[in-house]
């Protein structure tokens, strides 16, 4: 089969959410000796990005999203054991978690598909996490990002201080601090200090992108 | 009876002069950390204690909060009978499930039928006879969490809500037994005196679910619970989260006496889809948490001038909500003239 053929095949069947399929058509590929990164960039995370879409414009919901990644990921399980140790190296690396003391994390696992679907490297610390962790994991893995979630009132002032904790340890400068949820806004996050804030998981990507100076 | 006149008859035991006030209870109770502390309550002792749990409600009525009294003030005490670990919290935070009980979808028929007699549960049923024998006048709100939101909190949601697509029959299964507990647990709160159930499901939003799971699943077990209960003589409310836009059709199709919606949904647009069907809220919890007194009883005025049947907050309220801000939606609605 063509290499392009495939990829598409692949595209579609993450689209679709069969992660049978997905499975097949990546072992497919490798048999055919087609380089893995290729595959993973051209087919799986192209595919996710269609599902992007779909949520985006109200006909996926967050049931087809999960689905799509978890197919998504049943294809990286099969390629990721055959790309070579220095390709590995994600260019966007990023730390999210849902704040301490709030259990809702279905934004976070949004926005954490989301950025898989671009590629980006995710650290995922669950829901609540002890506010330490998004520093010392951020420092530890060198992220770009750190991003934070929380849909309680209560638990917001915990992204404060993160960002304080960056700053008191002088390192405010190398992370960009993306947060959201339903009672944050823009005037919270500028009060804050954060670098950015997005109303939903499809938007926090296209801001991480803009951040980054990524098209 | 006709629903609206049972539903103005037991909500409106006090007068009739505005439209009632209510903040049920459950996931939309009235508790906040300023009244724990001025009543000197521990919010941990009252979710665990039936006789604190009722003697709290009550205060917070006496307090001028709402015209109602209403039971638990959480949404695990379901998710902790089936199993789940459940964190309870202090007078800041409210209890929160920290560990699932179940693993897959092929663990649920482990699970057990809900022990009526016994923990959070009695606690709950208990402080329902206690302020039934207390003959106020507000009506007693029993609290039940609604099936998805039950069944997503004692298995990782990631898992249930890919199997709604993927493992459908598994998750009907799960639904059933789940729905089927809670009838007990509701006729339970009718049978002790509750004189409105009030149903939330959260978890089950059409904004997360869609149409499609919306209404084959949400729409679905709201449907079975209120069927399976007996509530001729008790009013039944169904609150859901978030944008319900997308699914107000559906939405039209759950069965209950009152449907309550969020701040985000515009009562214009509900009554497009729900012509006069009794509607319930929405003043803005974040407004009532973070916005002066006055701007509050405005919006509860608002609410009722757009022609709102019954008058609460929007979602849950914040714990760090003042009581000023608090009693303001009651005093709003006492003041209005229309």
């Amino acid at each position: 089969m063509d290499k392009m053929e495939l990829f598409s095949e692949i595209s579609e069947a993450v689209k679709e959410m069969e992660d049978e399929d997905v499975e097949d058509l990546c072992e497919k590929s490798l048999e055919e000796g087609i380089d893995p990164t290729e595959t993973i960039r051209e087919g799986l995370i192209k595919g996710m990005s269609l599902v992007s879409e779909l949520y985006e414009t109200g006909e996926y919901f967050l049931p087809e999203v999960l689905t799509a990644s978890f197919a998504l990921n049943a294809g990286l399980d099969i390629l990721k054991p055959h790309i070579k140790q220095e390709e590995t190296g994600a260019q966007v690396k990023v730390v999210i978690g849902v704040v301490e003391g709030d259990t809702h994390d279905i934004g976070k696992n949004l926005v954490k598909i989301m950025c898989e679907s671009v590629g980006f490297e995710v650290y995922d610390l669950g829901r609540d996490v002890p506010l330490d962790d998004f520093v010392n994991v951020a420092k530890e893995k060198n992220c770009d990002f750190i991003c934070m979630s929380t849909l309680m009132t209560t638990t917001m002032g915990g992204m404060r201080t993160v960002i304080d904790k960056l700053k008191e340890q002088g390192i405010r400068d190398q992370f960009k601090v993306i947060i959201g949820g339903g009672p944050i806004s823009q005037k919270f996050a500028d009060e804050i200090g954060a670098d950015g804030y997005s109303v939903d998981a499809a938007a926090a990507v296209k801001k991480m992108k803009e951040l980054k100076g990524i098209a | 009876m006709d629903r609206k006149a049972k539903v103005s008859e037991i909500l409106n035991k006090k007068h009739a002069v505005h439209p009632p006030c209510i903040c049920p209870g459950g996931m939309m109770n009235m508790i906040t950390t300023e009244l724990l502390n001025e009543g000197g309550y521990s919010f941990r002792e009252a979710h665990t204690n039936g006789v604190l749990m009722a003697s709290l409600a009550e205060y917070a009525y006496q307090q001028g909060c709402f015209e109602n009294v209403g039971v638990p003030f959480c949404m695990t005490v379901e998710a902790e009978q089936f199993g789940a670990e459940v964190e309870l919290g202090d007078n800041t935070k409210e209890p929160r499930v920290v560990k699932y009980c179940l693993e897959s979808f092929n663990d649920v028929e482990k699970l057990e039928g809900f022990r009526l007699e016994e923990g959070r549960m009695k606690a709950t049923l208990d402080a329902i006879k206690r302020l039934r024998e207390e003959d106020l006048d507000a009506p007693v709100i029993g609290n039940l969490t609604g099936p998805i939101s039950v069944a997503s909190s004692i298995m990782d949601p990631n898992l249930f809500y890919v199997g709604l697509n993927k493992k459908s029959e598994e998750a009907h299964r799960l639904m059933e037994i789940v729905t089927r507990e809670l009838i007990r647990f509701g006729q339970a709160m009718i049978d002790a005196g509750a004189d409105v159930i009030m149903i939330a499901d959260p978890s089950g939003t059409g904004e997360i679910m869609g149409p499609k799971y919306f209404e084959e699943y949400t729409v679905k077990y709201l449907n079975d619970l209120i069927d399976g209960m007996n509530t001729e003589n008790v009013v039944t409310i169904v609150h859901i989260c978030g944008k319900m836009t997308p699914v107000l059709k559906e939405t039209n199709h759950i069965k209950s006496d009152v449907l309550s919606f969020d701040a985000i949904v515009s009562l214009k647009k509900i009554r497009e889809f729900m012509g006069d069907r009794l509607i319930m809220g929405n003043v803005s919890t974040y407004a009532i948490e973070g916005n002066t007194s006055d701007n509050v009883k405005r919006l509860a005025q608002n609410c009722i001038k757009q022609g709102m049947d019954i008058v609460s907050p929007a979602c849950g309220l914040g714990m760090g909500s003042p009581l000023k801000n608090v009693r303001a939606v009651l005093e709003g609605v006492e003041q209005c003239q229309v």
